[in-house]
């Protein structure tokens, strides 16, 4: 087992998400690029577990996905709300609050 | 690896013997169930049990392409789902060392479910399980 | 595949004898009190939901809420008489109950009481500033209805109780992990929160969304720089992170990408510098007194969690990161004072302010001394109460379709309401940093702490932009006074006894700061960051 080639997939993982959180229109996918960027962050925290020989990490990794459903579960509900006023989930549309 | 006795591992292979006999009585039960269907059963054929095999249940009312809406209650049964299923998964290593935590890591689990209760409480008396 | 399994089902036949594990005794509670009773009722109010009749609601959440505050603070108060001088930890070493905690749990419970009593309010817009139902769709007639109806969402109390645990836990978390849980547990309820307003729903919708697609975002920043600070160090403890970096055979590479981007994720909860886009936005579209509760109170939390990782965990590098700090610092205070200039509207004033602030206050949290942490506490202190104020008046100036937070409707306002433009003149120059106001002391404490520690090219551009800042305070202030109002005007709602205890408050404390500041300034500097 190469541990590198596990943080190098994270950190790839990761700028997809964070990419695809700045040039995706779609709340819905934005949010989904967001929990991509964690569940990288999780495959770091399991391979620095490995490497460090202690499960703290992969507690961690418990608590993140702990996390990240209770995150899904606030930003659908303010997603959805706001997609039943205006058909729409394009956050290109959420422009009346600006300058 | 972690705390592999290899030294006498591959001599001594009647330590797999339990792990035969499981793989084969899941076998059997298997097949028993697979051939006992047929012959106890009732044989009432319509259009639908002819079709191949796909996963789940026609949706109904069918999406129309483009305009079809899936209900919001869906989201909201989703979300609940998502919730209450995942909280669970701090029970796992509890359970895995129930015996070093002893006492105070009883007392701290049933709090947690506790506090998963309250919200649990939340959503049934607010009536997010009901579906219409 | 086959062999890991075989190594599992092998470990589980012939379990290799291990020590007797150590018996784990249950934590001692007394200096996390505070916390629990927060959280606590935040429970109860969350069966309050559950159980209680529409119409007690609101009066039993109010009730509770007050209550859990005030037990908070008693609690507080009890372990201050007799809390150990260096602090201890608690918790198995996940909370640091240390004076700079103590002192932010304090500020955050007095804070809190304030938004709560804003929150409550019934008087000024008829049922409160909250959406009877939040599912209720903007534009439809349910919507039309519920603008004039009396009930509303009292979800509000249990979800303000939750934001302010979270904080609480974060200003003291000793650990990483236990800082990014109570993060989540302070942002997750604001987020909600913020889509509450009872009017101009859209906006309110609007700014959760973006409030909780940049917040999201900046977690999983922190959260990665977490992550890699774990594989640098070997343990997310900020003393252990210290340790680490004290020693050099490590890879730099881990430790200052992980540090970036931490601290990335907590420039953004405080609205600092570059990281702010979300900040007027969310001011604006967010009821006020959620508003009030954000500004006043995430900021005291962030800059609380700011200090500890900077002063506890990275103080032995500091001089590879001070220099991309200062930065910071200056774009913060520019950005801040430069756009608050163009803005036209009131909230979005205030949140550039508080940008401008947060530079100021990112300058004491650089300058990492004794000084510079109580000068920093203290500023935090009187920033949130003026804010909380500021923001409680924004509320009562209202025409018919709610809060008139247009600039142009408050010309000429000091001929409508003597008082009421007297009182936001205070806190303006309060925040402008005019002497005999808290603002003033809060940033000269700041600022001298700065230059003691070598940073006066930093404090001269920040008084330049204090200055810059000034002008866009007194600008509103001429408004008020210099103008004709205009006809259809808004007018001034005589507030109930809840907002007038509110900006009551506010305004005493920012006066009694700015006057007497030297027993506010002893607790602040009771004592530095427990480092275990």
């Amino acid at each position: 087992m190469t541990p590198t080639y596990y943080l190098l997939l994270s950190a790839l993982l990761f700028t997809i998400g964070a990419v695809g959180v700045l040039v995706r229109r779609n709340a819905i996918v934005v949010f989904m690029c967001v929990e991509l960027m964690l569940n990288a962050v999780n495959l770091s925290l399991v391979t620095f577990a490995r490497l460090n020989g202690d499960l703290h990490g992969q507690v961690m990794g418990f608590f993140v996905m702990v996390v990240a459903a209770a995150e899904v579960v606030v930003g659908l509900a303010i997603i959805l709300s706001i997609f039943r006023t205006r058909r729409t989930a394009s956050v290109d549309d959420s422009n009346l609050l600006k300058y | 690896m972690l705390v592999a006795q290899s030294s006498d591992v591959s001599s001594d292979l009647g330590i797999y013997l339990p792990l035969v006999v499981m793989f084969a009585l899941a076998a059997a039960f298997a097949v028993f169930s697979a051939l006992l269907g047929p012959l106890v059963g009732p044989s009432r054929y319509n259009r639908a049990k002819f079709q191949a095999y796909e996963c789940g249940i026609e949706p109904s009312p069918q999406p129309v392409v483009g305009g079809g809406r899936v209900p919001v209650a869906y989201y909201l049964t989703a979300m609940l789902f998502i919730l209450f299923d995942i909280e669970m998964v701090f029970l796992y290593p509890f359970a895995v060392s129930a015996d070093v935590l002893g006492l105070f890591g009883l007392v701290e689990i049933f709090l947690f479910i506790a506090t998963v209760g309250f919200a649990y409480a939340y959503v049934w008396r607010r009536g997010g399980l009901d579906w219409n | 595949m086959s062999v890991m399994s075989s190594v599992l089902f092998l470990a589980q036949v012939q379990p290799v004898p291990s020590p007797a594990p150590a018996k784990i005794d249950p934590p001692a509670l007394d200096a996390v009190w505070p916390i629990l009773i927060v959280l606590a009722a935040a429970c109860v109010g969350v069966l309050f939901e559950a159980f209680l009749p529409r119409h007690q609601r609101w009066p039993a959440q109010v009730a509770l809420s007050l209550l859990a505050l005030a037990g908070a603070g008693v609690a507080l108060a009890t372990y201050l008489s007799d809390a150990p001088e260096a602090g201890e930890m608690a918790m198995f070493n996940t909370l640091a109950v240390d004076r700079p905690a103590l002192f932010l749990w304090g500020t955050l419970l007095a804070l809190s009481v304030g938004a709560v009593l804003l929150i409550a309010d019934r008087s000024v817009e008829p049922g409160g500033a909250f959406v009877a139902t939040a599912a209720i769709r903007p534009g439809t007639v349910q919507d039309r209805a519920q603008v004039t109806a009396t009930g509303m969402q009292t979800e509000v109390f249990p979800l303000t109780l939750f934001a302010l645990g979270g904080m609480m836990i974060f200003c003291a978390a000793n650990d990483l992990l236990t800082m990014f849980i109570a993060l989540e547990v302070l942002s997750l309820p604001l987020y909600l929160m913020c889509g509450l307003a009872r009017r101009r729903r859209l906006l309110s919708q609007e700014a959760a969304v973006k409030y909780f697609l940049l917040g999201a975002f900046a977690s999983a920043f922190f959260l990665y720089g977490v992550a890699l600070l774990y594989g640098y160090a070997g343990s997310v403890r900020l003393a252990d992170i210290s340790a680490a970096a004290a020693g050099t055979d490590r890879s730099d590479t881990l430790l200052f990408a992980g540090m970036g981007l931490l601290v990335v994720g907590l420039l953004f909860k405080a609205s600092v510098g570059p990281f702010h886009t979300w900040t007027p936005d969310v001011y604006q579209g967010a009821p006020t007194p959620v508003t009030a509760f954000m500004a006043a109170c995430t900021k005291v939390a962030a800059f609380g969690g700011i200090l500890r990782v900077l002063q506890v965990a990275f103080e032995s590098t500091q001089w590879e990161w001070r220099g991309v700090l200062w930065g910071v610092a200056i774009a913060s205070m520019v950005i801040g004072a430069i756009l608050g200039l163009t803005q036209t509207d009131v909230k979005r004033m205030i949140a550039y302010s508080s940008v401008a602030h947060a530079g100021f206050l990112l300058i004491g949290a650089i300058a990492l001394t004794d000084r510079g942490l109580s000068g920093t506490l203290f500023y935090l202190l009187t920033y949130g109460f003026t804010t909380l104020a500021a923001f409680g008046v924004i509320s009562l100036v209202r025409d018919s379709s709610g809060e008139a937070t247009h600039l142009s409707q408050w010309a000429g306002l000091a001929k409508r309401s003597p008082l009421v433009a007297g009182v936001f003149t205070f806190l303006l120059l309060a925040l402008a940093g005019i002497p005999l106001t808290s603002g003033f002391v809060g940033k000269f404490v700041v600022f001298e702490a700065a230059i003691d520690d070598g940073m006066a090219p930093l404090v001269v551009i920040a008084l330049v932009a204090s200055a810059v800042a000034a002008f866009f305070y007194l600008r509103v202030i001429v408004l008020m006074y210099f103008s004709e109002p205009a006809a259809d005007g808004p007018t001034v709602t005589v507030p109930g006894a809840f907002t007038t205890a509110a900006i009551t408050l506010g305004v005493l404390v920012t006066l009694l700061l700015g006057i007497l500041p030297s027993f506010a300034l002893d607790w602040a500097a009771g004592g530095a960051f427990a480092i275990r």
